[in-house]
């Protein structure tokens, strides 16, 4: 146990040192674009004067200041981004469940969810729109749709995945198909259901973000998109995108973390198997 | 067996293709038009979409074009960055698998916010905005598409049979020739199933840096302009075309798959 610690603080020092070699190239490219440029913050600007615009109290936008405009504007996207992603993880693990009950549903339904798969749902974005009326609406039905896909592709895969002995035994304790079903096959799928969470929570996050980049009506992208055009500060927007990048990241962690939490009493050696495997 | 077997196979296409001529005849009815209360101008017809596809082809294909490159170019790169990125992380472990967390947590990133910053970083590259545009697109690809690879790779350098590195410590193998021999043919099939995600992503990153980019080319961008002028049936033509760019390229990497793994089933 000790020596497990050991490596994981070891290999937790690596990512550090990794993370510590990018800010130094950052840096050091900041410098350059420093001295070339005439407005060397819309290309690069050092990390400190972004850190620094957190904290500042300057309003930069309708009286509030950078950090608040950042935090309200993520407030929003993110509610959307999670109800959508609610909705998707619902309505895909149903479909896995439908598909794998019925043959004929996941004849005709898998070329289709091929094809979702295929089709640029984000480019699809303003067409959502157009159809609900309701840009609200319409985040919560793209980061839905972009869910949908990995979840239950994956759950699909977790509920194949059984192996046979175990249906024999069920067959063997002459058990139905709803026990069969909630003894045997849905806990063994939980842990692919999260692998297909994990793919698809950063994924709601970037479609409800770009959804707010063509209407309005607040949230990150908005707020983007302005700021990119210099409407405000240009540290908005540096802000906004460190943000948005540490809410994918945190978003695929956070998976993570209630995946370990739902399987805690999982046998270690499965859920270390289960790791290596991904 | 074999005459059950043909018959699955046979109801496998024909259910779907079934489902799929019904929704279209919904479509073209517009039965699908009061089922989403809206009206042949936001969701045009079918026959009117393929007519427009059509009578603007040379256009069409000027922006399948461009897409096209972007994409390929951008997940051909960043597949050997990623299969590098494993191939170091296999000869030094220790600060390789740390390299690989990090490209992983890049991965996370929503292209969204990587596509307006590498557009910033290229301003420089080139004075003709059609190639730096590009260049910046190409490297949006490209980081999407760099994860995935290094990720499946590592793993096949890495899972090779258990007894097969020992068999070529008795052949008296090098390093190098048991990794060119034993982990880099290991790896084939972990690249297809990097591929196998990377390819839709190389084609929806492309489509949504186009959004950003400079220059206005590109399915995804005539997608975008198109509705901002709020002419639907021509930006529903694009879409058409971005789905069958990103399903066509998916065949042909089914087929590449089944012919070069073929000895492997």
């Amino acid at each position: 146990m000790k020596r497990a610690k050991g490596f994981l603080t070891s290999r937790g020092m690596i990512t550090v040192l990794w993370v510590l070699g990018i800010v130094v190239i950052w840096e050091i490219g900041a410098f350059y674009i420093g001295q070339v440029k005439r407005t060397p913050e819309n290309v690069l600007p050092h990390i400190y004067q972004i850190i620094e615009s957190v904290f500042s109290t300057k309003a930069v936008s309708s009286g509030q200041t950078a950090l608040q405009v950042v935090l309200t504007s993520a407030g929003a996207t993110l509610t959307r981004a999670g109800i959508g992603f609610l909705i998707g993880m619902a309505c895909g693990f149903i479909l896995a469940l439908l598909m794998s009950l019925f043959h004929m549903v996941e004849k005709i339904a898998f070329p289709y969810l091929m094809i979702i798969q295929m089709i640029p749902i984000l480019g699809m974005a303003p067409i959502v729109l157009a159809i609900t009326h309701d840009i609200g609406l319409s985040r919560i039905v793209i980061a839905a749709v972009l869910t949908f896909y990995p979840v239950s592709a994956n759950t699909l895969a977790g509920f194949k995945s059984v192996e046979k002995e175990k249906h024999d035994l069920m067959y063997l304790c002459a058990a139905n198909k709803f026990q069969v079903y909630t003894k045997t096959m849905i806990p063994s799928c939980v842990p692919y259901f999260f692998t297909g969470l994990k793919i698809s929570a950063p994924m709601a996050v970037t479609a409800s973000i770009l959804v707010d980049t063509l209407q309005g009506d607040g949230g990150m992208g908005c707020m983007l998109s302005q700021s990119l055009k210099h409407a405000m500060s240009i540290m908005v927007f540096w802000q906004l995108i460190f943000f948005s990048a540490l809410i994918g990241i945190l978003s695929f962690y956070l998976m993570g973390l209630i995946e370990r939490l739902v399987l805690r009493h999982k046998p270690a050696r499965e859920l270390r198997a289960k790791e290596e495997a991904e | 067996m074999r005459k059950k077997l043909k018959k699955g196979t046979v109801s496998s296409i024909v259910a779907p293709v079934l489902f799929g001529v019904f929704l279209f005849v919904l479509w073209q009815t517009q039965v699908l038009h009061q089922l989403f209360h809206t009206d042949t101008f936001t969701l045009p017809l079918p026959s009117r979409i393929v007519t427009i596809i059509f009578d603007n082809l040379s256009k069409v294909m000027i922006n399948v074009q461009a897409t096209v490159i972007v994409s390929l170019c951008g997940l051909i790169l960043g597949s050997l960055l990623g299969y590098l990125m494993a191939i170091i992380a296999v000869v030094f472990p220790k600060g390789g698998v740390g390299g690989l967390n990090v490209v992983s947590a890049f991965n996370a990133i929503p292209i969204v916010a990587l596509a307006p910053v590498i557009t910033n970083w290229t301003k420089d590259v080139s004075d003709d905005a059609s190639v730096r545009s590009m260049i910046a697109k190409i490297l949006v690809v490209m980081v999407v598409c760099t994860a995935s690879m290094s990720v499946n790779a590592y793993r096949g350098l890495k899972d090779v049979k258990p007894f097969s590195e020992d068999l070529m410590k008795t052949y008296a193998a090098g390093k190098f020739t048991t990794f060119v021999k034993l982990r880099f043919s290991n790896s084939a099939p972990y690249v297809f199933t990097a591929l196998r995600v990377s390819v839709p992503s190389s084609v929806i990153g492309a489509l949504v840096s186009e959004y950003f980019a400079e220059y206005i080319i590109g399915v995804g961008r005539q997608i975008r302009e198109n509705i901002v002028l709020a002419q639907y049936a021509t930006a529903w033509a694009y879409i058409v075309v971005a789905c069958f760019i990103g399903i066509l390229m998916y065949a042909v990497l089914m087929i590449f798959e089944s012919i070069l793994l073929k000895h492997r089933r």
